[in-house]
């Protein structure tokens, strides 16, 4: 399989201002060095809670924000060092779909207006083409061409994350990232959203970035998994092995936290002590480790690094000092 | 901005005000005004108001419905006529300082932090720090006898209150996701400006001109009034220039009828402004 | 058991610039003292509005109770003079918020704010109401309490202010506790420590809870009963064991299958609920459900359905003319 994308120390830092002179007081370190690679056509499943950077990360690798540092290879090409005509060419490989239905489409212009202008802006076909392209696509996400002329106020949160989806769609990009797209839906809503997106991943082979905060749904569309914590990735494995043989504390302590509908479970819950820490000034040694329940002395000193608890073929990556003896 | 489906900022402003009787009368008596103003522009009534036809200082009357000035001229002729100054005035200002409002408010919203913002802010600091009749009046001692000496002066400093409000909500809307998405898409920076976010501020420049239209006729009163508005034709503040001597000699016509006309058209677009205003905000609940 | 509470065919409408709308309708339940009954549905279903109704917080205009009865210890709530109703808020009854952001005032300290309501129905002096406040942020799990008392809820993080918001409701002990969303704002890992604190206070006070929520997986954890709401009604009552073992309602059995949870093994297709849920305005006649419903009948939608209790060891009602039987199996 082809590498479509490789992140290599990937940093994004916000200056903290403050005092009289807005001087750089200190530096958010929102993404914080995180590496990877995806395959063309396989899923990264992206998972953390707030604050821990993964939304962050997903702009980062679209230019939406500008990297502090690090290289982002699409298909072989570092886009993170590109700009003007060449960044804008490249754009055509890499779109998002948006998580809020109610802000991402922009309120003064009609649906078709909205869907056409990424192929006037990179001047794909004549008008005549251009319509047809809409037309097919709204027809994969399962609306009809009457809502063209409509504006977005007059569809429900589903209905907009349907034109969202096929917006992203509209430059055929090879990869996608998709930032939490059904956490503002409805419930009863999201199973027909997440279909959608998994007859796409199926029938176009389009690598997606799917960054969630809920656990089950990133279950159901990854090949691989990622966890973020304080912006640094701390376990990545592939999904069965994940959910399955949850190796990093905050993985387990994670997934036995997700309420289970079934009153019937017992629940041997971790219950983390703390609160999330923040990203201003992220804990010395391992990020993790003052809420850790299994910490030991070295933890707070010692930064830990990439440890493959698996195999070459079936990496299940942990970043934890429980493991860097047991190779 | 929380819109929920099938509702537009628009079609439930229109429900609102609709509701609001004393704004529906403000438009009302406004539309009246306009349609004055509108006739004298046309030349269908008021073209005399510069002729001297009458007595002095005539009561008033069936021939002349306010009586007449000092030297002879029908007021109510003069008060119309006025109308139309009013109106031009309050439009040409109100429209060119918006848009120059919106322009600059929105360069420097989006480019917030940078140079440019900066720039465009001491700018306005600056402006608003130098009093306004002075202003006006530098403006119209170094253009001359121009006759739009008083429009530009406006213009100049009218337009800041719209830019800060603009760019306030240009700071705001620059974050919503489909910002965000334009600029993944690769749409250029001054499209996404111009196309994207300027037109969801349509509501704050509308209630902002409404404003500055009534700032505008206020203004070239007093102006007038000192010798630097109005250069030629007529107007109310001209009208209660020339009613001081008036008034003093016991003739109140001519400030009377200035000063209802120009309070009444005052009147009525401040209340159409607050429910207008009421009516585009979309906090508060119906 | 005499019931604590007990709501009785409870409506609320809302004038809105289309229309007016039935938010609640004809609702009835009642709850148990120290019972946690779960009130479940997705937004706009009424749940909301029936929790802000027990407490008089529906705004009025443009909200209005137009029918309806609620007993609180046999005293209709809805009956009673503002100030009486005003006594029985934060003492008897007391409520907590999703946002814990907007739910306590910014410009004032988390102490300010909790003395403020121990002084106003306890009558306690400031030092007194000081220490007992210290007591409760000890008690809801707040680390060193005495400390965090001096704080501004910007500077405290969610979690913690949502164990702020449940300590000024407990500290005067109230009998009820109607919580709304208490954990949807939050992350998963400080969800599961906020939930852990509800139902153990609970426990230690006594306390009935009507727990206000759109995830079923907080139902099955921590209520003893629940109620499943659709279009501002009841569409199905049970016990927690009841529901999940067998849910009746399509409705219910449709949003069970539907959501997205941790499972063995990787679905291929997420089972679906078609269609969307219909405008309040434009309620359909008949049963509210049916344009959705896989198992719809002909004489569904032709008169209104009456909630009718089903046969069962428990008591357990549904809106359905053709509800799935208790035996059969309802879940995957």
């Amino acid at each position: 399989m082809t590498v479509l994308l490789e992140v290599r120390g990937l940093k994004k830092h916000f200056p903290v201002r403050g005092g009289l002179l807005h001087r750089a007081e200190a530096q958010l370190k929102a993404v914080d060095g995180v590496s990877f690679k995806l395959e063309a056509g396989q899923t990264l499943g992206l998972v953390g809670e707030s604050g821990c950077g993964k939304s962050t990360l997903g702009r980062a690798l679209l230019r939406l924000h500008e990297p502090t540092s690090g290289e982002v290879y699409l298909n072989g090409v570092d886009i993170a060092g590109l700009d003007g005509a060449a960044l804008l060419e490249q754009r055509r490989n890499m779109q998002m779909i948006f998580q809020d239905p109610f802000a991402s489409l922009s309120p003064r212009r009609t649906i078709g207006q909205t869907l056409l202008e990424p192929l006037e802006v990179h001047d794909i076909g004549t008008p005549a083409e251009r319509q047809a392209i809409v037309a097919e696509l709204l027809d994969v996400v399962g609306l009809r061409t009457a809502v063209l002329n409509r504006y977005p106020h007059e569809f429900s949160g589903g209905q907009r994350q349907r034109i969202g989806i096929a917006r992203a769609l509209t430059l055929k990009p090879q990869f996608i990232v998709a930032d939490e797209p059904v956490s503002a839906l409805d419930v009863s809503v999201q199973s027909q959203v997440l279909n959608l997106i998994k007859d796409l991943q199926e029938e176009r082979g389009i690598a997606f970035l799917f960054i969630s905060h809920d656990l089950a749904v990133v279950q159901h569309l990854s090949d691989v998994v990622a966890v973020m914590y304080l912006g640094k990735i701390v376990e990545m494995a592939s999904a069965a092995d994940l959910y399955r043989n949850p190796r990093h504390p905050y993985t387990q302590a994670l997934l036995s936290a997700i309420p289970v509908p079934d009153p019937q479970s017992g629940s041997n819950r971790v219950i983390l002590g703390g609160d999330v820490p923040s990203p201003v000034n992220p804990p010395a040694g391992c990020p993790f480790h003052p809420r850790c329940p299994q910490a030991t002395e070295a933890c707070s000193r010692v930064a830990p690094t990439a440890v493959n608890t698996g195999t070459e073929s079936a990496p299940h990556v942990v970043h934890c000092l429980l493991f860097s003896d047991s190779k | 901005m929380s819109i929920a489906a099938g509702e537009n900022l628009w079609s439930k402003a229109l429900i609102k005000f609709r509701r609001d009787r004393a704004g529906m009368a403000g438009l009302a008596v406004v539309l009246i005004y306009a349609l004055l103003a509108a006739g004298v522009w046309l030349g269908l009534w008021a073209g005399n108001w510069a002729d001297v036809t009458g007595p002095k200082w005539a009561a008033a009357s069936s021939d002349y419905w306010f009586g007449t000035n000092m030297i002879g001229q029908d007021i109510f002729a003069r008060t119309l006529y006025s109308t139309r100054t009013a109106f031009e005035v309050g439009l040409v200002v109100a429209v060119l300082s918006t848009m120059l409002g919106a322009f600059f408010g929105a360069v420097s919203g989006y480019f917030s932090g940078t140079w440019i913002d900066s720039l465009v802010v001491w700018l306005m600091g600056v402006l608003d720090s130098i009093p306004f009749y002075l202003l006006v009046a530098a403006i119209a001692f170094s253009l001359g006898e121009n006759p739009y000496a008083m429009h530009i002066a406006m213009i100049a400093t009218f337009w800041i209150g719209t830019s800060r409000l603009v760019r306030g909500e240009v700071i705001k809307l620059k974050s919503f996701e489909f910002v965000e998405a334009a600029r993944a898409i690769g749409v250029g920076r001054f499209t996404i400006i111009f196309r994207h976010i300027v037109p969801n501020t349509f509501h704050i420049l509308l209630v902002q001109a409404t404003i500055t239209f009534v700032a505008a006729i206020k203004s070239e009163v007093i102006l007038s009034f000192l010798g630097i508005g109005v250069q030629d034709g007529m107007s109310w503040g001209l009208m209660i220039s020339e009613s001081t001597l008036e008034v003093l000699a016991g003739f109140f016509n001519n400030f009377i009828a200035a000063s209802v006309f120009m309070f009444g058209l005052v009147m009525a677009f401040n209340v159409f402004s607050d429910a207008l205003q009421d009516a585009l905000d979309p906090r508060t609940v119906s | 058991m005499t019931a604590l509470l007990e709501v009785k065919d409870l409506c609320v409408e809302f004038n809105t610039d289309r229309g007016r709308l039935r938010a609640v309708d004809n609702v009835s339940f009642s709850v148990s003292p120290g019972e946690i009954l779960g009130l479940v549905g997705e937004s706009g279903c009424g749940k909301t509005v029936t929790g802000l109704s027990i407490l008089g917080l529906v705004p009025q205009p443009p909200g209005e109770v137009v029918n309806g009865q609620i007993l609180f210890e046999g005293t209709d709530l809805l009956q009673l003079p503002p100030k009486a109703m005003q006594a029985k808020r934060g003492s008897d009854i007391s409520m907590i918020f999703q946002e814990p952001m907007t739910a306590l005032n910014p410009v004032f300290t988390v102490g300010a704010q909790m003395t403020e309501v121990l002084r106003l129905h306890k009558g306690l002096t400031r030092t007194q109401a000081r220490n007992a406040a210290i007591e409760m942020l000890g008690t809801v799990g707040i680390p060193s309490p005495e400390r965090r008392i001096n704080d501004y809820p910007h500077e405290m993080s969610g979690g913690m202010r949502q164990r702020v918001m449940i300590a000024m409701a407990l500290s005067c002990g109230p009998k009820l506790l109607i919580a709304d969303e208490p954990t949807t704002a939050l992350d998963v890992t400080t969800q599961a420590q906020v939930l852990e604190q509800i139902v153990k206070l609970q426990r230690q006070f006594e306390m009935a809870v009507i727990l206000i929520t759109h995830d079923l997986g907080v139902v099955a954890e921590t209520c003893d009963r629940a109620l499943v709401m659709y279009c501002g009604e009841v569409v199905e009552s049970a016990t927690v064991d009841d529901l999940f073992a067998a849910p009746a309602h399509p409705y219910t059995s449709g949003l069970m299958n539907s959501i997205p949870r941790l499972r063995d093994q990787a679905l291929d297709r997420l089972p679906v609920i078609e269609g969307m849920v219909p405008d309040l305005l434009n309620m359909p006649g008949g049963c509210r459900f049916a344009d959705r419903c896989q198992g719809v009948q002909s004489n569904c939608s032709q008169d209104r359905i009456a909630l009718v209790d089903a046969p069962a060891a428990a008591p357990r009602s549904v809106r359905c003319l053709y509800p799935h039987m208790a035996s059969a199996g309802g879940q995957s």
